[in-house]
């Protein structure tokens, strides 16, 4: 099983990998919303630590739905649609490749956008660097999962890119919060309670949403 | 036929008769049993609409999304016309919250707006809802806007505890009723009471047009069909 799901996830990376669908239009989006950003907040830099939190999560919600959007691309258009369904592997797992693949590329995401807010910014991200990777995770894995369920539920239908941003962006308020208000906590001397708190609401919408798109991902996909 | 269609036909005409005489009555209870509240004044008053059209409208979105598993789990068109319905309700129940909420929150807090959690949780789901709608009016297929509808108004249920511990903890200031007069809770019991006869009332008669007007449609097309057919052949 872990094996067939580490498959999936290979042959999804590897065609994005030589295909170059959809990650180079999310990091170059990514990195032109970080330096907006930054110019923006230059002013205002008494408040930089406490917003430069809430841009950041911001900037990988949109920039991360553009490759999010693409997740069953490659299918459609190539119309091997019906092989992802007769693969030998339960749907639950087809789910969980795309989700895991979605958290990986908004993962590489946050590899570039991270620095270049500490850089832009000068956000105080790398203050506690492992609670921040567990933050940006639980954050990748809400995002992804709601984003990857929509984008089967969206995929195909008129203007799909923005009908996905439109959709998922209040279901993922929760997660957009939580992660802003954890990220902006961390920027301080020491972990407090609070930010615990925030970081038990992301992984508790991780795994709500990652379970409801186990159940409900062979509702969204069928045609 | 006849006989059939008159069961449902005096179900609707009696909830029409509860929701004309009880809309009155809870009004006249509102403004006339319910005491002047002695801070906040006669703006009080307006928490007893509030709270029922928030009530209902939190209702609705529930049998939204309970109708939408039925329709997943039992495909029938149905199911979909009931969580249609339902989450159309919803979304006016928690605008006209809003509405509501806002003017009083201008009377009492002097601001028409607070990031207090219920407020923004409901605008949230206001705003979910108001997605739901875009994504199905750009879908054609009947089945695959209902699925497309149930999976989103599940969605939306299951965020729901979510997003309320999240707005919750950013800060709370939304005003929770003690010990309220007697007669004030007969006004908030009757206001509770006219307006779910009423929203009752707007479900079924709005599933009755959906049904309708799928009809109509499954008509036409059968009628197309045949022209497109008889005249060349």
């Amino acid at each position: 099983m872990v094996a067939k799901l580490w498959w999936m996830i290979h042959k999804d990376l590897v065609s994005e990998w030589r295909a170059r669908r959809a990650w180079p239009s999310m990091l170059l989006f990514g990195t032109v919303v970080a330096l907006t950003f930054g110019a923006q907040i230059e002013p205002l830099s008494q408040w930089k630590a406490q917003i430069s939190g809430s841009l950041l999560w911001l900037a990988i919600f949109f920039a991360g739905m553009l490759a999010i959007d693409r997740s069953f691309a490659a299918e459609r258009e190539e119309g091997s649609m019906d092989g992802l369904s007769l693969y030998p592997i339960s749907s639950e797992a087809v789910f969980l490749a795309k989700l895991a693949v979605n958290a990986i590329a908004l993962g590489a995401l946050q590899a570039v956008l991270i620095p270049l807010f500490i850089v832009f910014c000068d956000a105080p991200l790398a203050a506690h660097p492992w609670a921040m990777l567990l933050v940006a995770m639980l954050g990748n894995l809400g995002i992804a999962s709601v984003g990857t369920l929509l984008s089967a539920l969206t995929s195909g239908t008129r203007h799909s890119g923005s009908m996905l941003a439109l959709l998922a962006l209040p279901l993922a308020i929760p997660v957009l919060l939580a992660a802003s208000k954890a990220t902006q906590c961390l920027g301080g001397a020491q972990i407090d309670a609070d930010c615990w708190r925030w970081m038990q609401l992301l992984g508790a919408f991780a795994v709500v949403f990652s379970i409801a798109g186990m159940l409900l991902f062979d509702f969204a996909r069928e045609d | 036929m006849e006989s059939k269609r008159k069961i449902p036909v005096t179900g609707i005409g009696m909830l029409n008769v509860l929701a004309a005489v009880s809309m009155p009555a809870a009004i006249a209870a509102i403004f006339f049993l319910a005491p002047r509240e002695e801070t906040m004044g006669e703006v009080q008053r307006i928490f007893y609409v509030h709270v029922a059209v928030a009530w209902c409208g939190l209702m609705s979105l529930i049998v939204s999304a309970l109708a939408g598993a039925s329709y997943l789990f039992r495909r029938d068109l149905a199911w979909d016309h009931w969580s249609l319905a339902a989450a159309e309700l919803g979304w006016l129940g928690c605008g006209l919250a809003l509405i509501t909420g806002s003017l009083w929150a201008r009377a009492a807090w002097s601001v028409w707006w607070t990031w207090d959690p219920r407020l923004t949780t409901t605008f949230i789901l206001w705003l979910i809802y108001s997605g739901y709608f875009l994504v199905r009016g750009g879908l054609e297929d009947g089945h695959r806007r209902a699925r497309v509808g149930a999976v989103m108004t599940i969605l939306g249920m299951l965020d729901l505890p979510l997003l309320f511990m999240a707005t919750r903890w950013f800060r709370g200031i939304h005003p929770v009723p003690q010990g309220m007069e007697p007669s004030m809770r007969t006004a908030l019991i009757a206001s509770l009471a006219s307006f779910s006869a009423l929203f009752l009332l707007l479900l079924i008669l709005r599933k009755v047009q959906l049904k309708q007007a799928q009809i109509l449609l499954t008509c036409e097309s059968a009628a197309e069909m045949n022209a497109d057919d008889s005249p060349g052949w």
